[in-house]
């Protein structure tokens, strides 16, 4: 505005998000779509629970306040690369303040399956100033890790379209016009967005793991690097529910599946 | 005509195209009368043969129902709320506005991104990053602000609406006193309407006059916004949909 800085001064100035002063960790994952980030992260989710420590997952664009209504944009195309960030910013916020600062506070390990850096580069491919991203977003909490899931671009292409028989009119960048084919226009997005995520790991220091490692090899690295940064996240004591699982070898796989239900109602 | 001014830069898919329209925004707290002046104003310009497009807070057809929605609800931080209103806008301001710019017609806006923001303000959130997200903001030919004193507003809303449970920020005020509490909050929003009005340059108008006083006050800076304005009506290649693609729409949004 007319009293508001001036955008060109700042340009190639990195700028930090607001220090994680809490006594949580927020680990986050980020990569594209087909880097195998989700399954490394409900991995260690399953690795932290087992461990006693208090999870709390989030992942992108699920806020019960704002989904609604970024679907509707969706659904009948109405997302313009602004209002397609805005109404992201609205879910991240949403999720912040009532999942991940909360959970913070408590000491828990909140793991984000996709983070501010997923609008940066996306909403910089679709145009968007990358300052004015920055500051957008600057009321979110550094990660206490941040992973990138580096893929070659062919590989991840190759698992998305093998497993859908039709990419949506977003998910496809068909909103860029880059090609009138979904499956050319997908692999040239995704091509784009990871030139972003490529310089995104460097100027946030993001922790990359190459993704055409054997899944287990990927997620024993995952545990050695958030290992450290667990002390001082709160463990549950052993509870009833706990007991009952080691007295009958059962790994509580749907009790986890109930809390999750609960935490993020669909 | 010049290119199209915005407070930060200018956002992606707006081509850099000087504007034959104008926009003029109203603004103002609840209950100062804003909806008479504009349906005022709108009838004054229509019959001289402008074409006028009206939008306000809420009519996107992408935001709208998810803010009244989560309005509903009790866990609403300021800035969701804020990120939801700037949707809310910037979704008005390229479907409705900017259409209508384009297409030399008047916009006619009942409050554009300030009372966003004051409301934003008082509810804690930063100045400078309300500042920046608007950056996106097209700057208005010119912003009315009607302002008014508490005292004054007071018989005339317990008159017509009561008391709203927003507009009283009970959201983060204290204690059940809807009377105080609407006291208190319109104080502070009124205040920073104020200073808004100082930094970005608001022709004031009291709100507490007369309506026909008023609207002769509004009359006289609408006119020198419109000066050198060509009446659309007389005027074939304007109104031809296929050079300007946007009026259908902002023409079936006027009636709605």
């Amino acid at each position: 505005m007319s009293s508001a800085r001036n955008y060109d001064s700042n340009k190639g100035v990195s700028m930090a998000l607001r220090p994680n002063n809490y006594p949580g960790k927020l680990l986050i994952v980020e990569g594209i779509d087909g880097s195998g980030k989700s399954t490394q992260l409900d991995l260690l989710h399953k690795w932290l629970v087992s461990e006693g420590y208090l999870v709390v997952f989030t992942e992108w664009n699920s806020s019960p306040i704002v989904r609604a209504t970024t679907r509707r944009g969706k659904q009948r195309r109405l997302l313009t690369p602004v209002s397609f960030s805005l109404i992201h910013a609205a879910d991240f916020a949403s999720r912040l303040y009532m999942q991940v600062i909360p959970a913070l506070q408590a000491g828990a390990v909140v793991l984000a399956d996709r983070y501010v850096y997923t609008a940066f580069a996306r909403d910089r491919v679709r145009g968007l100033d990358r300052e004015w991203l920055r500051r957008l977003y600057a009321f979110a909490v550094e990660p206490t890790v941040a992973f990138y899931f580096d893929v070659p671009l062919d590989e991840a292409i190759t698992r998305i379209l093998e497993g859908r028989p039709s990419l949506k009119f977003y998910e496809a960048g068909m909103d860029l016009a880059l090609s009138r084919i979904p499956s050319e226009s997908f692999r040239l997005f995704q091509g784009l967005i990871q030139n972003e995520y490529d310089h995104l790991a460097n100027e946030y220091n993001m922790v990359r793991i190459d993704a055409t490692l054997q899944l287990i090899d990927q997620q024993q690295l995952v545990r050695q690097i958030v290992g450290p940064y667990l002390e001082g996240a709160i463990r549950l004591e052993k509870t009833e529910i706990q007991d009952a699982l080691m007295a009958h070898r059962l790994g509580g796989r749907y009790l986890e599946d109930m809390r999750l239900r609960q935490r993020s109602p669909k | 005509m010049s290119a199209p001014k915005f407070y930060g830069i200018r956002p992606p898919g707006i081509p850099n195209e000087p504007l034959p329209g104008r926009l003029i925004v109203i603004e103002g707290t609840d209950g100062v009368g804003r909806s008479t002046q504009i349906a005022l104003l709108r009838e004054w310009l229509e019959s001289r043969g402008y074409a006028v497009v009206h939008t306000g807070f809420r009519r996107s057809d992408l935001a709208s129902q998810g803010i009244q929605r989560a309005k509903r609800g009790h866990t609403l931080d300021p800035l969701t709320l804020s990120l939801f209103y700037a949707t809310d806008f910037w979704d008005r301001l390229e479907r409705h506005i900017l259409p209508a710019l384009r297409a030399g017609m008047i916009a006619m806006v009942d409050r554009y991104i300030f009372s966003l923001v004051a409301r934003a303000i008082l509810r804690g959130v930063p100045r400078d990053w309300l500042e920046d997200v608007y950056g996106i903001a097209l700057v208005p030919d010119r912003v009315f602000y009607l302002d008014i004193s508490v005292e004054q507003l007071l018989p005339r809303i317990i008159n017509t609406t009561g008391l709203d449970y927003w507009e009283s920020g009970q959201d983060y005020l204290r204690g059940p006193d809807l009377y105080n509490n609407y006291i208190e909050y319109q104080r502070a929003l009124l205040a920073e309407y104020r200073s808004l009005a100082e930094e970005f340059g608001f022709q004031v108008i009291d709100g507490g006059q007369p309506i026909g006083t008023v609207f002769n006050a509004l009359q006289a800076g609408v006119e020198e916004v419109i000066a050198g304005m060509t009446p659309p009506k007389g005027d074939e290649t304007k109104l031809n949909p296929e050079d300007s693609p946007g009026v259908e729409d902002s023409a079936r949004i006027d009636l709605a």
